[in-house]
């Protein structure tokens, strides 16, 4: 089995993975300063982000609980929270 | 509440009917003279709302005055101060929405005096000015007209630890930095007390430019904000569209921090919790209450009538600030908010329509709703029995209603095949055929209600377009709203297709907006989406920061939101204070609506 555990989900991977989970064909304009852009201001709801979160669990075996992402406001919160959760899933 | 109990006169006119001249003889209470009082006003009869009653008080009424006059009821009371008791009355146990009292040789022979009266929460709600309210103290003389007394309504109370709102605007980029220049040594040198005292625009007195900034902030940071903010320059103002969210976006507390903060809001809650009678004040406990709610605030008898109360609050609010709608959209229950807030429905017809749903929505075996990451094509092949897709709220976010049972097993199978699934706060199947029963049986009881075109365009999530005359007067439509599947996805896209709009969202949390910034006209900045609250849960002063937000985002659009309105805001207070603790609850899953 590979080991996934030195895998870092970078804002691009979030952002590919956003756009995917809105079913967006054209970006919203992600690619700027976002980071620390509340997602609500982005269009993104809890629904979103629990399905982003799933895809995250799928593709990259990191261990994120449900409870956490809702209180992830941004994208810089979600992408430490998610980086910080790998070492679950070695 | 007192100021549910009272009746505002809003309209005051002497009507001098005969010839001019010395001798004025008494004004026969003739129907020639119903019909001069219906046209007082200017209005035609025909836009006076519905459930309009004349009042004519007169010592010697017309025998042959008929008690129904061009379509309106007509009431006789034997002097000018009993038509007025007797308006006041009517009012106030729902025969009547609106009166027009003629007191007949008042105040002197020959002289009609003619008064509009509304039940004076909905005068401040709606709105209109006030000229006083009906004092009837004193109750020694019925026949004389009784006095009005100056609207009492709150009173001022300032708190510099409090938000607020400073706006300021230049003729170009220049002028707007020397205008914020001369703001900034004022604020650094200010006495905290001072700070609500500011003006609210700056400059005051001279129509804004069209370089604008605004900064939401309390005393101790007004300085460094006001020094931070972005200035804009503002092209013409997108139009304004309001958006009423539904079942879901509920929580407990909603709103609560523009209760006895806020008049226009608190006018407007107070008014439509007193058409729920006894279950009214039951409603606000449990929705004010710092501990358990005797019933809590997803079950439908309380999750319906609050998300109505707050929605059309809002509403008002907004509308109360000068901001005037070009259009209104609702999703789900919020669809009777926009109908109201749009003229098809008149308040307590409204409210008796959200309390007989509630009342057969009881009647139906519990169920829920999910909502699920993906498309509704996706979903179909899913649904099995009385489980139906709810609502279609915006690409890959469906949502799907049924008894509880079969719901769940379709979850634990969605989510077996990786769908992402989040249950959505509701005690009953909304929007699947489960809710047939009831449907049919709200059929009947809106039979009686009077239903009207709507004067705005309001967009339909039953139809997914603007919604038509004919539609707008079918009970069969209104009550069908329980069972059907809500479109909201093409009504709002019908909504942005027709001009590039500023959405805002008139309810708790910020479901409806993050929809609408999904929208390609959205995420490419042709329309925009502003909440008034917060997106979850928080604090009295969270409601109040996030709606002051909302409306300096009015401003730097280009609107001009009228200052005095706003100030209320961070200047008022109810009396006797109604005032909502600042526990916020805690923050919750589910953002996603019916």
């Amino acid at each position: 089995m590979t080991a996934t555990t030195t895998t870092t989900v970078t804002l691009a991977d979030l952002t590919r993975m956003l756009r995917e989970s809105a079913g967006e064909e054209e970006g919203v304009d992600l690619d700027g300063d976002v980071l620390d852009t509340p997602f609500l201001e982005l269009g993104y709801d809890s629904l979103a982000l629990l399905q982003v979160v799933g895809e995250v669990q799928r593709t990259y075996g990191i261990n994120v609980p449900d409870d956490a992402v809702v209180d992830a406001e941004t994208p810089r919160a979600l992408l430490e929270l998610i980086n910080s959760g790998q070492i679950s899933a070695a | 509440m007192a100021l549910t109990a009272d009746s505002a006169v809003i309209r005051r006119l002497m009507v001098r009917p005969g010839p001019a001249g010395e001798d004025r003889a008494p004004v026969p209470a003739s129907a020639a003279a119903v019909s001069a009082v219906l046209r007082a006003f200017g209005r035609s009869p025909r836009d006076l709302p519905v459930r309009t009653v004349v009042y004519v008080g007169a010592h010697a009424p017309d025998p042959g005055l008929a008690p129904e006059h061009e379509g309106f009821t007509v009431r006789a009371a034997s002097a000018p101060g009993r038509a007025l008791r007797l308006a006041h009355q009517e009012l106030h146990d729902g025969s009547a929405d609106f009166a027009i009292v003629a007191g007949f040789d008042e105040p002197e022979a020959g002289t009609i005096t003619v008064y509009a009266v509304k039940r004076a929460a909905e005068a401040v709600a709606d709105g209109d000015t006030v000229l006083g309210t009906l004092d009837l103290t004193h109750t020694a003389d019925h026949d004389a007209a009784p006095g009005l007394k100056a609207l009492r309504h709150g009173h001022r109370a300032t708190d510099p630890d409090r938000h607020r709102l400073l706006l300021w605007s230049g003729r170009d980029e220049k002028d707007e930095q020397r205008v914020r220049g001369e703001l900034l040594p004022l604020l650094s040198n200010l006495h905290r007390e001072g700070f609500p005292a500011l003006p609210t625009v700056v400059p005051c007195g001279t129509e804004p430019g069209p370089v604008r900034g605004a900064a939401v902030t309390v005393a101790a940071l007004s300085a460094a904000t006001v020094h931070r903010a972005a200035a804009v320059t503002t092209r013409r103002p997108r139009p304004v569209a309001l958006l009423f969210p539904g079942q879901g976006s509920q929580h407990h507390a909603m709103a609560a921090g523009l209760y006895g903060r806020e008049p226009v809001f608190t006018a407007a809650f107070d008014a439509v919790l007193s058409h729920m009678g006894d279950e009214g004040p039951r409603i606000r406990a449990d929705w004010l209450t710092d501990g358990r709610p005797r019933i809590p605030v997803d079950d439908v008898r309380r999750a319906q009538p609050l998300l109505f109360a707050v929605d059309y609050a809002l509403g008002r609010m907004v509308i109360g600030w000068g901001v005037r709608p070009t259009a209104v959209l609702g999703h789900s229950a919020g669809e009777l908010v926009a109908a109201t807030i749009a003229g098809a429905v008149a308040l307590p017809d409204a409210v008796a329509m959200v309390m007989e749903r509630v009342r057969q929505a009881v009647r139906i075996p519990s169920g829920g709703m999910l909502a699920v990451a993906a498309d509704e094509r996706r979903l179909r092949p899913y649904l099995v029995g009385d489980v139906a897709i709810a609502a279609v709220n915006a690409n890959q976010q469906t949502m799907l209603a049924g008894p509880s049972e079969p719901l769940a097993e379709v979850a634990e199978r969605l989510r077996a095949d990786g769908l992402t699934v989040v249950a959505v706060p509701a005690t009953s199947p909304f929007h699947s055929p489960a809710m047939a029963p009831a449907s049919e049986a709200v059929e009947a009881a809106y039979r009686d209600i009077p239903l009207r075109p709507p004067t705005l365009p309001l967009y339909s999530g039953y139809t997914g377009e603007l919604l038509r005359p004919e539609e707008a007067l079918s009970p069969r439509f209104w009550a069908r709203q329980i069972t059907d599947t809500v479109y909201f996805k093409q009504a709002l896209e019908s909504l942005l297709a027709a001009d590039d709009m500023l959405l805002i969202e008139a309810g708790p949390r910020q479901t409806l907006t993050a929809f609408a910034r999904r929208h390609r006209a959205v995420r490419l900045g042709a329309g925009a989406a502003v909440p008034l609250l917060p997106g979850r849960p928080g604090t009295a002063e969270a409601d109040r920061q996030s709606v002051l937000t909302a409306a300096a985002r009015l401003w730097t659009e280009g609107h001009v939101p009228d200052p005095v309105a706003l100030s209320a805001l961070w200047t008022w207070t109810a009396t006797p204070p109604t005032r909502h603790g600042d526990a916020g609850s805690a923050p919750r899953l589910a953002s996603t609506a019916s």
